[in-house]
């Protein structure tokens, strides 16, 4: 595993406030051998409300289960289930020979699109499976594909939410695929996000193979779980992460915390923390601490200490700038301008959709300087400002969605994990 | 079969087990049980079978499905079982603790480990068969029916969703008495 930890200034205001900017780098280490991997322990849970059944979404579910399912060993365990208004455990937490998987296709086989979607009961049933066999050494995900919103049973998004934070707390963590034009994006995220896994828009069913496999193939090659980044700060300073993962103060607010759930084999991370410095006295210096642990409390590497000198305003205007974290600062914030323009968007506010991105561009060229990457940062978000401000399509408004959600998670344009090239 | 001096009738055994005697019959139908060989108020049992329906409980707390519970059992002989029970219960997961605080109750047997054939996507073709001494409702999923499932023969069973009017179960007791002397029929 490495770890990289830079700022982009090296002097904060002693006169007044500042804001500076912390990039952490992480790379995950190579997994070992695939006979070496810890077992997992997954649920899938499969919408079949009515909806399912266009653009044959059901039948390719099932075939992207069997493909999923083929993926594991008999060291793994799996269970199958699938709602609508109901809840149907087809296989139960069992360990995964090709008998038991036959036999769990095979039930699967008979299943076709029904009625209304009580996700969250079907949902819970999935990690009910996984907790029963729950261990210390197994990863216990539960996959849920849905091409709809909740409109049977829990459908109280707040409450929804809460049961995936509280499961990933006890090691059952949560990854959503959802599939067209038509199911609750926002859940979905939130579900991901708290629940410790991942969040898949699946634009066209015959996709749905492709993101289930390479999730499921992403549990496989987990090498850090319950990964956190915790930053000792200067006192007085307040933390925020401009990367869209749960984040929390400890330590009497001493200590920033970042959860960046399980990590698989050569996955990199890069996290931005934006940092607010009370004013200080000219000449001291000021410091932050980062460090990495996992979820037992193993640390990884050692610690970054990063220090800032207090200084004067004009000296404070003519010092250098790290341009690399300037591009990961300009990056992330692009991407949440696009989130919020979606938004707006979607609410059909087009006069702050528009405004934000060019709010954003202008913000990024006050301090691109000649900066071809950064520029290009700025002029992209201009070249969107025409799509913002007209209605879009539903699907127009997931694709911008997830694209910004997947970039504020460090993730690919997918959703897939980014590696670090061998 | 259990020997005549440490023989108890099916009264007796669910006094001692503390369960209901169709508790009994369906733990014998799945295969949890042995058999006592005789059927009807002849039918002894003793007290391995008493331990197993203890052994059976205690599983059925921890949340087990019955095929891995049937699966234990069957791996474990009288001295086996007798370990089982004298050994500290395992400790629930956290998650599936907190999973029992937000779910009322666990699915019946009949949600859980669906056969092909219930799993029919109709409306009305539900296998919910359910499991003597299990709740027969949970709140998040309402109108659940509730089906009988009745061995016929090895590997032949008939699902009747109850309840049934007095004539329907008339003629169902005849489906069954008619399909099981087929079925000796062609015993071979």
């Amino acid at each position: 595993m490495s770890l990289t930890v830079r700022t982009d200034r090296a002097l904060v205001r002693a006169a007044t406030r500042s804001t500076r900017y912390l990039w952490i780098e992480l790379v995950a280490p190579e997994a070992p051998r695939r006979q070496d991997r810890a077992p997992v322990n997954v649920a899938l849970v499969l919408d079949r409300s009515g909806s399912m059944a266009g653009a044959r979404k059901f039948p390719l579910a099932r075939q992207a289960a069997e493909h999923a399912l083929k993926l594991l060993h008999s060291d793994d365990r799996f269970s199958l289930v699938v709602y609508d208004d109901r809840i149907d455990i087809l296989a139960e937490s069992q360990p995964a020979t090709p008998d038991a998987i036959h036999a769990a296709l095979s039930a699967l086989e008979l299943i076709g699109p029904r009625e209304a979607t009580d996700l969250c009961a079907g949902w819970l049933r999935g990690c009910e499976q996984i907790a029963r066999y729950l261990d210390d050494r197994a990863i216990g995900r539960c996959l849920l594909l849905t091409d709809g919103l909740a409109n049977r049973g829990t459908t109280d998004h707040a409450t929804i939410v809460q049961h995936g934070a509280e499961l990933r707390a006890r090691g059952v963590a949560t990854s959503t695929f959802g599939v067209g034009a038509d199911f609750d994006e926002a859940l979905l995220r939130d579900m991901a996000v708290e629940g410790g896994g991942n969040n898949y828009f699946i634009e066209q069913p015959e996709q749905i193979t492709d993101f289930l496999t390479s999730e499921l193939g992403e549990a496989l090659e987990t090498v850090m779980r319950g990964v956190q980044v915790s930053i000792a700060l200067p006192h007085g300073a307040r933390a925020m992460c401009l990367n869209r993962y749960r984040s929390r103060y400890v330590e009497n607010d001493r200590v920033f915390q970042v959860e960046l759930g399980d990590l698989v084999s050569s996955q990199v991370l890069s996290i931005v923390a934006g940092i607010e410095f009370d004013s200080g006295e000219a000449g001291l210096d000021t410091m932050a601490t980062v460090s990495v642990h996992t979820s037992d409390g193993a640390a990884f590497g050692s610690e970054h200490n990063i220090r800032w000198h207090y200084d004067t305003h004009a000296a404070n205007e003519t010092q250098p700038r790290d341009l690399e974290v300037d591009i990961q600062v300009a990056t992330l914030y692009a991407a949440r301008a696009r989130a919020e323009a979606t938004e707006h968007n979607r609410r059909g506010d087009y006069e702050s959709a528009r405004s934000i991105l060019q709010r954003t561009a202008a913000k990024i060229r006050s301090y691109a300087g000649n900066d071809p990457r950064l520029l290009a940062i700025a002029t992209s978000l201009e070249g969107d400002v025409p799509e913002f401000a007209m209605a879009m399509s539903v699907l127009s408004h997931k694709r911008h969605f997830h694209e910004a959600l997947h970039l504020t998670r460090s993730r690919g344009p997918g959703g897939a994990a980014v590696r670090r090239e061998k | 079969m259990a020997s005549p001096e440490s023989a108890f009738d099916l009264a007796q055994l669910c006094e001692l087990a503390d369960v209901t005697p169709r508790t009994v019959r369906y733990y014998i139908q799945q295969g949890l049980l042995p058999s006592p060989g005789t059927r009807g108020p002849m039918a002894r049992y003793d007290q391995s079978h008493v331990d197993r329906i203890r052994l059976i409980k205690r599983l059925q707390r921890e949340h087990l499905p019955l095929a891995e519970i049937r699966q234990q059992l069957e791996a474990l002989d009288g001295a086996g079982v007798q370990r089982a029970l004298d050994a500290p219960p395992k400790p629930q997961s956290a998650a599936l603790a907190y999973l029992r605080s937000v779910l009322p109750l666990p699915l019946p047997e009949a949600t859980r480990a669906i056969t092909a054939r219930s799993a029919e996507p109709t409306r009305g073709a539900h296998g919910d068969q359910q499991a003597p001494g299990s709740a027969a409702h949970t709140p998040i999923i309402p109108h659940r029916s509730q089906w009988d499932r009745i061995p016929l023969a090895p590997d032949v069973e008939l699902h009747i969703r109850r309840p049934l009017s007095r004539e329907q179960n008339r003629l169902v007791d005849r489906l069954i008495e008619a399909a099981r002397q087929i079925f000796q029929e062609i015993k071979p």
